[in-house]
């Protein structure tokens, strides 16, 4: 299943590739020559790359019932110290150590359920920031993250949360004397009060 | 040239600014060299935000003293538990989790901890001594070469991030060179790919496409996957300070196999592309080769954390070489640093070797002293420097999102990279997801700029016979060279030690 995902993800992405280079392209046709000689000397041969690269997916995908090397890098790492040692070794590393340990908790299912849920804290985190400001979408975000997806008690996430945008306020506004975006929200607000 | 090369260590040394700076970041470095899931591009795109207004020199200090040192202290984990935390960490836990195993933690951490630190002095001594070898060399590139290395650092890095998939690695790289080209055309004035939107005319921030394409995928994965390590005992952390010292002395013992692991490390180091993970294993290798017992080898034997963890740290020197003198980050931390640099006011060229020399100077000073620092630091503090391992992934997550918001936002002031960070960050986790390289994009986000410049100048010079000139001609055979192999590799794949997890 994995490797399945794996293989469709990869066309997907030469695809998208692909799609980006002949937009960008098309609206190079419109600039000066001079403007436009980097973009299409870089662009045209990337189209043909993401053209070959197709190919090779297609070409991989035909051979996918061929024997596939499903040995870690540890494994192969083994077998290759032993070729150069000229008997077989056998490394004592820790299972967590193993490339795929973590991933083959997972379910594919699980998988894109956790990257939703990521997604969905990110560009939320990104939204608080442009709405109402660096410093009200940090420490609602942190807290939140900390509480509900690290698991961390009230007290753990509140405390660690606070005192990290304290901090990092502390560090930009007064010690750097950056000024970070405010908010269009917050921006509105205060216009609104002083008028 | 002596006269330069100890007036920048006395100016270093006697600023209580660039110093205070440089232990400020070799402890940043350490700390995050041990935690799980912060790779070393990963701190250096983080701590951009916090160099953001600093002056030239110890801005470059800080930021090199924490890539230099960051590999250090990544072999804690590996040797305690058996757990690498990094790819080039992977070698020395082979030999290093047994000898712990064997309750020689200690010998193992003193051992691997004072080769680390002398890698780093030896690949700096290193890249001293190519100065006066490499400044003819430097100094014969045209513009017709400079196109072409950029080109040939792509093809570089494609082909070792890649692996079989080379041509993924170039279309990445591809990608970052026409992503390069965004904002006002330098010869007519025309905004490309911009619009009318003022921010992109200056091109797109190199801060917020590394963060994108780098930080926030990698947050994801550690959110997906979580981060921890708690499956392992802390049972073997215990050690003596006595063995820890016994451990220290393993390195002179066996100071031929250090110099040697050193000097192979730095000239990896300087080849585009070959990563620290390639640097370990070939030291690995040799070591192994050369050994007249090499039946110890994956059983404890302390050659096998000496020389990967040499040639690891000693590469970092050497990358310095093509990174600073041609402009050619020789990978893609490398390539962060870069970027770093450019912030800082600094631009890697030939320029470097004639008007910056004494920059060049303390730069390799501060790898030195850096890495003799770090040594002194995790000698002490390895114990429990060995508990941050055990931090939960989770926890880390949402503050280093925090600091790539920030990081975004305050390089150029602009709320609208926000917006970038997240379309890029699509992208970046799409690659990542579907297992493509992403080095390959900032090497050519940086190198864009200096790549079309070189090229407009070239064709204004030699129009298209700067194809045929004698060393265009050396480096064309060289990217054709690496692009047919890679071709023969697709069709029979091989199974070298440097294909084991080769990150650059």
């Amino acid at each position: 299943m994995k490797s399945a995902l794996m293989k469709f993800s990869n066309s997907t992405m030469t695809v998208a590739m692909l799609a980006i280079f002949v937009v960008l392209l098309a609206i190079a046709l419109r600039y000066p020559p001079e403007a436009s000689f980097m973009p299409f000397v870089v662009g045209l041969p990337a189209i043909a790359l993401c053209l070959l690269q197709l190919v090779l997916d297609a070409r991989q995908r035909r051979h996918a019932d061929e024997a596939v090397d499903t040995r870690s890098d540890f494994e192969k790492a083994e077998d290759k110290v032993s070729h150069l040692v000229g008997r077989h070794l056998d490394f004592e590393v820790a299972h967590t150590a193993l490339p795929g340990a973590a991933d083959s908790r997972l379910t594919p299912e699980e998988t894109v359920r956790r990257e939703l849920v990521m997604w969905g804290y990110f560009l939320g985190f990104i939204g608080g920031i442009l709405l109402f400001g660096f410093w009200v979408a940090i420490p609602v975000f942190l807290v939140a993250f900390l509480r509900y997806q690290a698991k961390s008690s009230w007290r753990t996430a509140l405390v660690l949360g606070l005192g990290a945008s304290i901090a990092l306020f502390l560090v930009f506004e007064r010690g750097l004397k950056v000024q970070v975006h405010r908010g269009f929200v917050v921006d509105t607000v205060l216009d609104r009060l002083e008028r | 040239m002596l006269e330069i090369m100890f007036s920048s260590l006395y100016a270093m040394l006697t600023s209580p600014h660039t110093m205070g700076l440089m232990l400020l970041a070799v402890l940043l470095g350490l700390i995050v060299g041990v935690t799980p899931g912060i790779g070393g591009r990963l701190s250096i795109a983080l701590a951009i935000p916090f160099v953001f207004g600093m002056q030239m020199i110890p801005g470059a200090v800080f930021l090199l003293t924490m890539h230099a040192v960051n590999g250090t202290s990544g072999q804690i984990s590996s040797i305690m538990f058996g757990v690498p935390g990094d790819g080039d960490d992977a070698a020395t836990t082979i030999d290093g989790y047994p000898m712990a195993k064997k309750g020689e933690a200690g010998r193992a951490l003193g051992a691997s901890i004072t080769a680390s630190g002398v890698g780093g002095v030896i690949g700096a001594c290193v890249f001293a001594v190519m100065i006066p070898i490499l400044e003819p060399v430097v100094l014969a590139f045209s513009p017709a070469e400079f196109f072409l290395l950029a080109l040939l650092g792509i093809t570089f890095i494609a082909f070792l991030a890649g692996g079989n998939n080379m041509f993924k690695g170039l279309i990445v790289g591809f990608y970052g060179l026409i992503l390069a080209t965004v904002g006002t055309d330098p010869y007519t004035g025309t905004p490309r790919f911009a619009g009318n939107y003022l921010f992109l005319w200056d091109g797109l921030s190199l801060v917020t496409a590394v963060l994108a394409l780098f930080a926030v995928p990698e947050m994801i994965a550690l959110g997906v996957h979580g981060g921890s390590i708690s499956a392992v005992s802390m049972e073997q952390a215990r050690f003596s300070y006595r063995q820890l010292f016994e451990g220290v002395l393993e390195v002179p013992r066996h100071w031929w196999l250090a110099v040697r692991t050193s000097i192979i490390g730095a000239v990896i180091g300087m080849i585009p592309g070959l990563g620290s993970s390639a640097a370990a294993w070939f030291c690995y290798g040799h070591a192994v080769q050369s050994s007249k017992t090499p039946e110890r080898f994956g059983h404890g034997a302390v050659e096998g954390v000496i020389a990967p963890e040499t040639g690891s740290n000693a590469r970092e020197g050497g990358a310095l070489l093509p990174t600073l003198f041609f402009g050619i980050p020789a990978s893609s931390g490398m390539a962060v640093l870069m970027g770093a640099f450019l912030i800082l006011g600094i631009q890697p060229g030939p320029k470097m070797m004639t008007d910056n020399l004494p920059l060049v100077w303390t730069l390799i000073w501060a790898l030195v002293v850096g890495n003799l620092i770090a040594i002194t630091f995790l000698l002490f503090i390895c114990r429990w420097a060995a508990m941050l391992t055990f931090v939960n992934g989770l926890m880390l997550v949402p503050f280093i999102v925090v600091v790539v918001a920030l990081g975004a936002y305050i390089n150029e002031g602009q709320w609208e990279n926000l917006i970038i960070l997240v379309g890029l960050s699509v992208i970046g986790y799409g690659l990542l997801r579907a297992g493509w390289p992403r080095a390959p994009f900032v090497i050519g986000l940086v190198l864009g700029r200096i790549a079309e410049e070189s090229l407009h100048k070239a064709m204004e010079l030699w129009g298209l016979k700067f194809f045929v000139r004698p060393l265009s001609l050396v480096l064309i055979a060289l990217i054709t060279l690496t692009i047919a192999y890679a071709v023969y590799r697709n069709i029979r794949p091989s199974k070298s030690l440097v294909g084991l997890g080769v990150a650059p």
